[in-house]
C-alpha cells in the first residue's frame, strides 16, 4: 500500500501561475507597470481580498453570505458618521468593524437557531439591509465632504507606491493564511463543511463552529469595507450592494468549493487578484464597460472550470439510488 | 484473553418513535477478545453501536467500564474513556490529508511561542511522527499527506483504524468494517485485528458476514428484532446454528395468499450487468407470479429494480417482454410497456408528502384528464380519486387529506393505488411493507394478492422473510450483485434463503 509521492500542481499554484501571466502580459503590453497602474491595482483589490477570505471561510462550511455587500453599507455608514460626529480613528474604526461583526453574526445565529440555509437567510437580509439605507438612514445614508481624518488612511502610501490598505490585506491574509494552517479551528471549518455528521463523530459541533465562522466573517467584511470607503471623501451605502458577487466569485475562482469542504485562503487572496486583472485588462483592450461585465463573468465561469471543476463532487451531491435494507 | 469484562453492556433498552430499537441487550467484553455482534438486517447491531459510543443515549439499563458505571454524552466523552469507534471508511473526510483526518478533532498541539503558553498552534511534526509510528504498527506504508479522496476504499478502511488508535483506547468497536473491502484487503484487516488483539486490544466486532466471524472473533452475541438471543463461543458454535439463532421466528398467518394459475413466462433478464453493481443477472417472471427477491442490505435487490424499469442505465445485458426483446432507455418507457417500480423509500421517491391523497394518487393520470392545454379536467380526477380509495381501502377522512398525515401503511396504498393507473402488467415492489404497522402490512399482502390474481406479475423486493416465505411463488436470493440462488416455494426456508444470502 505504498503510495509514492508525485509533484502535483495544485489549483493555488496554477492559479498563481496565470496571476503571474497576467501582471507580465499587462507589464509588457501596456503601461500597466506604471506607478499609478500599480498603485491603484493595488487599492482596489484590497478590499475584495480581505472579504474573499472572509467568504472563503463561510464557504468551507458549506455556507454562503449573500448579505456581504450590504453589511459593508452599514459598516462604512457607521465611521462615516462618527467622523461627522467628530470620533477620532481609535473610536471610529472598531465600532465600524463591530457593526459588521454583529451582522454576520447575526446571520450566522438565524441559520443555526431556525436551521434555515444560509443563502435562505442572508437573502432575506440583504433585502432587509437595502431597505434600511433607504428608510431610516439620514439622506439613504450618503455623507461628504468627510475630510482627511476620514481619508488619510487610505490614500496613504508607503514608499509612494504601495497603499496602507494593501499592507493591512496582506497582513489580515497573512493571519488567517496561518489560523487555517495552525488551529484546530481551521481544520473544524473543513469538517463541518466535507462531512457533518463525521464531524460529530469526531466530537465537533457544527452549530457552534458555523456560529463562530459568521462572526468572524463580519470582522473581517468589517476590515474590508473600511479598506475601500476610507479611499473616498465620502460615504453611501449602497455602493456596496452587490459586491458580495465578487468576494464570492473571488473565492470560486480561488478554488473554493461552493460545497464545502475545501479549497485555500490563499486561493480566495489570488482569486481576488485574478478577478481585478482582468477587469484592468478589460481597460487596456477598449472594451465597455457593459461588455466589461459580460465577459468578466464568462472569464470567471472559465476560472472557476479550470480550477474548481470537481465531477466528482457533482456526482456525490446528486441524491442517490435507494439502497438496500437495513 | 482473561475471563474479566472490560466493558458491560447491561439491559440496554432504547426507543425510537414508533419503534422499540433495543430491548434488554446485554454484552460483556473481555479484555483482549474479539468480540462479535450479529443479527440480521434491522436486530438492532448499528443502534447498539451508537449507544456504547454516545452518539445515542439510552432509555433504560447501565453500562459498567472497568467496573465503573458510566454514561457519555457524545463520542469525544467516549474517546476520552478510552472506546474508540472505527466507523466505515465512508465517514472521513474526503478533501482533507490523511494526516488532518486521523487528528480531526484532536489535533496534537504546541504553545505558538515558548514564552506564550496560553495560544496554542497544531504541532504537525509530532502529529505525523505519532501517525507514522501507528502506521508503522500497522504494517503499512502510506503519505500522510495525501488527499483522502485519492485513496482506495481498503486504505480508507486502514485509516478510521488508525484514526481510532491515535486514542490510545483499550476498547475498539468496529462497524462492519469490511463492507466495501474485496477479499484480499479483508485478509490484510484481519491481520491487523489479531494484531490489535495480541496488543491487548478489546474489540467488538459487529458484522453480518458470518465467515469473518469464525476467522477472527473469539465469541459471538446474536441479536434479533433488537432483543438479546444469546452469546457464545465461537468455537462451540457453528455457521447453521447461528442462522437458527438469527432467524429463529416463526411463519404466522399474516399472509393471506391467493393460489393463483400461474401463466407463461412473460419477461426475460438476460446477463444484465452494472459495473461494481449488478453481476450478469438472469431471472424470469410468469404471469401471475409473485417472485421475490432476498438479500442483505446492499447485495444490490433495489439497484436491479432500478435497472430493469429504466431508472438507472444497463452496462449490458437483455430484456425480453412476451418473448420480444426490448430496451427501456428511460423509466417512461417502462411505464408505456406496463413495468412499474413502486420505491421503498416513500418519501423520497414514491410520494408527495405534502400533498393531498387526490394529487398523489392522479400523478400519472394527469396527461390522460386533461385537455390539449393541460388543464384537468376536475370531475374525471375526483371519479378517479374516489375510485381507488374504495378500491384499496385507503383510510382517508377525505381526498384532500394530506398524505403526509395518514399511516405509513395507508401511504403505502396511495403508492400502490398511484402505480395502478398505468395498469400495469409487472409492478416491481420494493420493501412495500417495511415501517407499516401488522394490521395494515396484512391488508398490503392481501392487495398484492390479488393483483397476482388479476394476472399481474409481481417482484417483491423484501428483507422480511417469512414475506417472502409467505407471499412468494419463487424466490430468487441476491448477494454482491449477483443471484446467488433460486428457490421454489415448496422448498422455501428462512435458513435455506438466509444461508444463501450470507
Amino acid at each position: 500500500m505504498s503510495l509514492i509521492k508525485k509533484p502535483k500542481l495544485t489549483r493555488e499554484g496554477l492559479l498563481a501561475i496565470i496571476v503571474a501571466a497576467f501582471i507580465l502580459f499587462l507589464s509588457l503590453s501596456t503601461n500597466f507597470s506604471s506607478k499609478s497602474g500599480i498603485y491603484s491595482f493595488m487599492l482596489d483589490v484590497s478590499p475584495t481580498m480581505v472579504a474573499a477570505i472572509g467568504l472563503s471561510m463561510i464557504i468551507f462550511t458549506g455556507n454562503i453570505d449573500i448579505s456581504a455587500g450590504t453589511i459593508s453599507g452599514f459598516v462604512a455608514y457607521t465611521a462615516g458618521a462618527l467622523v461627522k460626529a467628530g470620533a477620532p480613528m481609535i473610536i471610529f474604526v472598531p465600532a465600524a468593524i463591530l457593526v459588521g461583526t454583529l451582522l454576520a453574526g447575526l446571520n450566522g445565529y438565524l441559520t443555526v437557531k431556525f436551521k434555515v440555509p444560509s443563502i435562505v437567510v442572508t437573502l432575506a437580509m440583504n433585502m432587509v439591509h437595502v431597505g434600511f439605507y433607504a428608510t431610516f438612514l439620514p439622506q439613504s445614508g450618503w455623507i461628504e465632504n468627510l475630510g482627511p481624518r476620514f481619508t488619510w488612511f487610505g490614500r496613504a502610501r508607503m514608499f509612494g507606491i504601495i497603499p496602507y490598505t494593501f499592507l493591512v490585506a496582506v497582513v489580515v491574509a497573512a493571519i488567517f493564511i496561518f489560523i487555517m494552517a495552525y488551529s484546530k479551528f481551521g481544520k473544524k471549518l473543513y469538517a463541518v463543511g466535507g462531512n457533518a455528521q463525521s464531524a460529530v463523530y469526531s466530537g465537533i459541533n457544527p452549530d457552534r463552529i458555523v456560529i463562530k465562522v459568521f462572526f468572524i466573517e463580519g470582522f473581517l467584511i468589517g476590515i474590508s469595507a473600511l479598506l475601500r470607503a476610507l479611499t473616498r471623501n465620502e460615504v453611501m451605502p449602497s455602493m456596496f450592494i452587490g459586491r458580495e458577487l465578487f468576494f464570492i466569485s473571488a473565492a470560486l475562482v480561488g478554488g473554493v468549493s461552493i460545497f464545502g469542504g475545501s479549497g485555500k485562503i490563499i486561493g480566495a487572496v489570488l482569486g481576488a487578484m485574478f478577478v481585478y486583472l482582468i477587469s484592468i485588462a478589460m481597460i487596456y483592450l477598449g472594451f465597455q464597460d457593459y461588455y466589461q461585465f459580460a465577459l468578466q463573468g464568462i472569464i470567471i465561469l472559465i476560472a472557476v472550470f479550470i480550477t474548481v471543476a470537481d465531477f466528482s463532487k457533482w456526482k456525490k451531491k446528486r441524491p442517490e439510488a435507494p439502497e438496500g435494507a437495513v | 484473553m482473561n475471563e474479566k469484562p472490560i466493558l458491560v453492556i447491561d439491559s440496554i433498552e432504547k426507543s425510537f418513535p414508533g419503534v422499540k430499537a433495543l430491548s434488554d441487550v446485554s454484552i460483556d467484553l473481555r479484555q483482549g477478545e474479539v468480540h462479535a455482534v450479529c443479527g440480521e438486517n434491522g436486530a438492532g447491531k448499528s443502534t447498539l453501536m451508537k449507544i456504547i459510543c454516545g452518539v445515542y443515549q439510552p432509555d433504560g439499563g447501565k453500562m459498567i467500564l472497568n467496573g465503573a458505571d458510566y454514561s457519555i454524552q457524545d463520542p469525544n466523552d467516549a474517546y476520552a474513556r478510552g472506546i474508540a469507534i472505527i466507523f466505515q471508511e465512508s465517514s472521513l473526510f474526503p478533501d482533507l490529508t490523511v494526516l488532518e483526518n486521523i487528528f480531526m478533532g484532536h489535533e496534537i498541539q504546541k504553545p505558538i511561542l515558548s514564552f506564550l503558553k496560553s495560544i496554542k498552534i497544531n504541532d504537525y511534526p509530532s502529529m505525523h511522527r505519532r501517525a507514522s509510528a501507528i502506521f508503522e504498527r500497522l504494517g503499512m506504508d502510506i503519505d500522510l499527506d495525501a488527499i483522502v479522496s485519492d485513496l482506495g476504499v481498503a486504505t480508507k478502511q486502514m485509516i478510521e483504524i488508525a484514526k481510532a488508535l491515535t486514542f490510545d483506547s483499550p476498547i475498539l468497536i468496529l462497524d462492519e468494517p469490511t463492507a466495501a473491502l474485496t477479499s484480499k484487503e479483508v485478509d490484510t484487516l484481519f491481520d491487523t485485528i489479531r494484531k490489535l488483539k495480541s496488543e491487548g486490544h478489546s474489540m467488538l466486532y459487529i458484522s453480518h458476514r458470518l465467515d469473518e466471524i469464525f476467522e477472527v472473533c473469539d465469541r459471538v452475541t446474536v441479536l434479533r428484532d433488537g432483543q438479546f438471543i444469546k452469546t457464545e463461543d465461537v468455537a462451540k458454535t457453528n455457521r447453521d446454528e447461528l442462522v437458527t439463532w438469527m432467524v429463529g421466528r416463526n411463519l404466522d398467518t399474516l399472509y393471506p395468499k391467493i393460489e393463483v394459475d400461474i401463466g407463461d413466462v412473460i419477461f426475460e433478464a438476460k446477463g444484465l450487468n452494472q459495473k461494481g453493481i449488478l453481476n450478469n443477472i438472469d431471472f424470469n417472471l410468469r404471469k401471475g407470479e409473485i417472485l421475490g427477491i432476498a438479500g442483505l442490505a446492499g447485495a444490490g435487490r433495489t439497484e436491479l429494480a432500478l435497472a430493469v424499469c429504466g431508472l438507472t442505465k444497463l452496462d449490458s445485458g437483455e430484456l425480453y417482454l412476451n418473448n420480444k426483446k426490448v430496451s427501456f432507455p428511460n423509466y417512461r418507457s417502462a411505464q408505456k410497456r406496463g413495468v412499474d417500480y413502486i420505491s421503498e423509500d416513500r418519501k423520497a421517491f414514491g410520494l408527495v408528502l405534502e400533498m393531498s391523497v387526490k394529487v398523489n394518487l392522479t400523478q400519472k393520470l394527469q396527461p390522460k384528464i386533461s385537455n390539449f392545454i393541460g388543464i384537468i379536467r376536475r370531475n374525471e380526477e375526483d371519479l378517479y380519486t374516489e375510485d381507488s380509495i374504495k378500491k384499496l381501502d385507503i383510510k382517508t377522512p377525505d381526498s384532500d387529506f394530506i398524505v403526509e398525515n395518514l399511516s405509513g401503511g395507508n401511504q403505502q396504498k396511495v403508492s400502490v393505488a398511484k402505480a395502478l393507473v398505468i395498469d400495469p402488467q409487472i409492478l416491481i415492489l420494493d420493501e412495500p411493507t417495511r415501517g407499516v404497522d401488522v394490521g395494515a402490512k396484512s391488508e398490503l399482502h392481501r392487495i398484492i394478492s390479488n393483483l397476482a390474481s388479476e394476472g399481474r406479475s409481481i417482484i417483491l423486493i423484501s428483507s422480511d422473510l417469512p414475506e417472502i416465505l409467505g407471499m412468494c411463488d419463487r424466490v430468487f436470493v441476491m448477494k454482491e450483485g449477483r443471484m446467488a440462488g433460486e428457490v421454489m416455494r415448496d422448498e422455501m426456508s428462512q435458513e435455506k434463503i438466509l444461508g444463501m444470502a450470507l
